[in-house]
């Protein structure tokens, strides 16, 4: 296996707001090696994101990082300057966002948006960046490249506004790709197209990729290894087909059991009974218990921590 | 090309609606004659001079009539300096620019910097600072602000001059007056229309870019911010090229807002029309110029 890029350990952010302190993210650890894809899965609310957000310190006002370190090539950036952290951004480890709507500057050219980062970390001129976005627009798949550089963003689709962002992210030859929902707001054929182009470019440029999704398809879909979250921690993590096989948390069972499979005829699709914790009044003992179909005495208690099931996979339960 | 001949074009109607109105203004307001002539004026010299001025006919050609005058650039005269209105109104237009340019200038000096500061540093000590000040620039009268300025920087200072015009000094004190309640309406803008561009998610983009604070917030903040401000500047430029009568009494600055309130209280029928009818085309050539920038600011203006 190739060396581990990106290492998450015990990773906490907390938001300060008026009614108290509400942990979003509470000891998240898990690592992103060269060219590979890491799905970190969860309903809203468990922190995906912000963990995300966190690589890059870009948490959101009044989000802040309480605790944990997040090493990139033997530097932990969350003790490094922002002057080395602003020369990693879009760089070494870039970012697309789950709105391809919004994330794109209304106001500046398609060529201008994707050229600044080139001009920014690879030093080119503008022309030489306008080159180099259209030959970034042509590899992931926009028709018209040389004319598309000079559109605006409300000039183009949904999908090929993601391409625009994937173009960008890439641009500089990331180490690191973080996706947070990419496909999430676009339609279930171009959702299929972005996947593909995302699963090319990390075979090609041996990209490690973390995917932040909510949707177990797309974990399928691209992803190597799977980082289940729950009310702000890791609760199972395997490798993709492991974990597709052979869950072991009960939470992780559940989120499979809510896929429709097209070769069963299901009366009812599995649902989780209840719904997320309300993160400033957390369940005491294991976050999940009160949603749990396995809950015991202990699990009221006792925090459960991450345990080792078997090869690469690990769990947080008292009950399996 | 073709967006700026469309909206010159559509000038003209207005224009039209204008003149119309303006036109009856005069007729609204009592009789040009016993206006014009003094009060020991007999029925006879009345009758002749309502002649003279084509009273008799009927209101519609008198109108028309106006109109061919407007065309050819006639306004009539004024009675009181026995000159063209327009030429008076004309005259007067330089000073009140150059004003209106000066105060425009000072506004944006000071909102620009203070609005965006302000949104950067939201509900800190700075914010506080900047937005109560606000509040207090457009809270203080002008008059009140100008008779200040002059005391403490013409009479206990001698720096710029009490009043007046002819340098560039001479605007300075007047400029400051007029500035200084837009400044303090613009910061408040800008800094709410910050605040809303900043939570935007390509501001996040721009951040996960690696790109300077600064750069995020000037390019891709600030331009997005301008839109909404520029339409008020535009009001503001017509609003101060109209007149700024308190101002410029208080400074003796010979703008079209001191002719236009003589000629009202003179009852100087065509020194108020030409100066009315010169404004309001001001208005609209400042409103013409606040639709190119937007279309400049924002692409997704030109395309719809």
């Amino acid at each position: 296996m190739s060396t581990s890029l990106l290492q998450i350990d015990d990773l906490k952010v907390q938001f300060k707001t008026g009614e108290g302190v509400v942990p979003s993210v509470n000891g998240v650890t898990f690592s992103v090696n060269e060219g590979e894809t890491v799905a970190v899965v969860g309903e809203s609310g468990c922190g995906k994101s912000i963990t995300s957000l966190s690589i890059l310190g870009l948490v959101p006002s009044p989000g802040e990082i309480s605790g944990g370190t997040i090493k990139f090539g033997g530097k932990d950036l969350l003790k490094i300057k922002k002057r080395e952290l602003r020369k990693l951004r879009g760089n070494d480890i870039s970012m697309i966002f789950q709105e391809p709507m919004t994330s794109l500057n209304p106001v500046f050219s398609i060529g201008n948006q994707i050229g600044e980062v080139l001009r920014l970390h690879q030093k080119l001129d503008k022309k030489q960046a306008l080159n180099k976005a259209v030959e970034m627009l042509d590899l992931v798949g926009i028709p018209d490249a040389e004319k598309v550089v000079s559109r605006f963003p409300h000039q183009l689709s949904g999908g090929m506004r993601q391409r625009v962002m994937i173009a960008m992210a890439l641009a500089c030859n990331p180490k690191l790709l973080i996706a947070d929902e990419p496909t999430t707001a676009l339609d279930v054929t171009i959702q299929a197209q972005i996947l593909e182009l995302i699963k090319k470019l990390k075979t090609d440029f041996n990209t490690g990729v973390i995917m932040i999704t909510h949707d177990l398809g797309v974990v399928a879909e691209v992803a190597d290894r799977v980082v289940v979250m729950y009310a702000g921690e890791v609760v199972e993590e395997a490798p993709v087909n492991e974990l597709f096989a052979n869950p072991k948390h009960p939470y992780t069972k559940g989120l499979l059991s809510s896929i429709p499979n097209v070769d069963q005829v299901v009366e009812e699709l599995g649902t989780i009974e209840g719904s997320v914790p309300n993160p400033l009044n957390l369940p005491k003992g294991c976050k999940f218990n009160p949603r749990c179909p396995l809950a015991t005495e202990r699990c009221r208690k006792e925090s459960p921590v991450l345990e080792e099931v078997g090869p690469a996979h690990q769990k947080r339960c008292f009950n399996v | 090309m073709k967006f700026l001949i469309k909206n010159i074009l559509r000038i003209i109607p207005v224009l039209f609606i204008i003149s119309l109105i303006v036109f009856l203004l005069v007729r609204v307001t009592g009789d040009p004659v016993s206006l014009m002539l003094p009060e020991t004026a007999t029925d006879a010299e009345r009758a002749q001079l309502r002649e003279s001025l084509g009273l008799n006919d009927p209101l519609y050609i008198q109108y028309f009539t106006y109109l061919g005058d407007l065309i050819t650039g006639d306004f009539g005269e004024s009675f009181r300096y026995n000159q063209p209105a327009l030429g008076l109104v004309l005259e007067r237009l330089p000073a009140s620019f150059g004003l209106a340019f000066a105060s425009m200038l000072v506004a944006t000096l000071i909102s620009i910097p203070l609005g965006i500061l302000s949104a950067i540093k939201r509900n800190s000590f700075i914010d506080l600072f900047i937005t109560g000040g606000a509040v207090l620039g457009k809270a203080m009268p002008n008059f009140w602000l100008g008779i200040m300025l002059i005391l403490l920087f013409s009479v206990q200072l001698n720096i710029f001059p009490v009043s007046g015009t002819g340098s560039l000094m001479h605007f300075v004190l007047p400029a400051i007056t007029l500035g200084t309640a837009i400044a303090a309406e613009m910061t408040r803008l800008i800094r709410s229309s910050m605040l809303e561009i900043l939570g935007q998610e390509y501001i996040r983009t721009a951040r996960s870019k690696g790109l300077l604070e600064a750069v995020v917030v000037n390019k891709h903040g600030f331009r997005n911010a301008l839109i909404p401000v520029v339409t008020i500047m535009a009001l503001q430029t017509a609003t101060l090229i109209g007149g700024t009568l308190i101002t410029e009494t208080v400074f003796s600055w010979p703008g079209m807002g001191q002719l236009l309130i003589q000629a009202v209280n003179l009852r100087d029928m065509a020194v108020v029309q030409a100066a009315t009818f010169i404004i309001a085309l001001l208005v609209i050539i400042s409103n013409l110029l606040a639709d190119l920038a937007y279309r400049y600011l924002d692409p997704r203006i030109k395309y719809d």
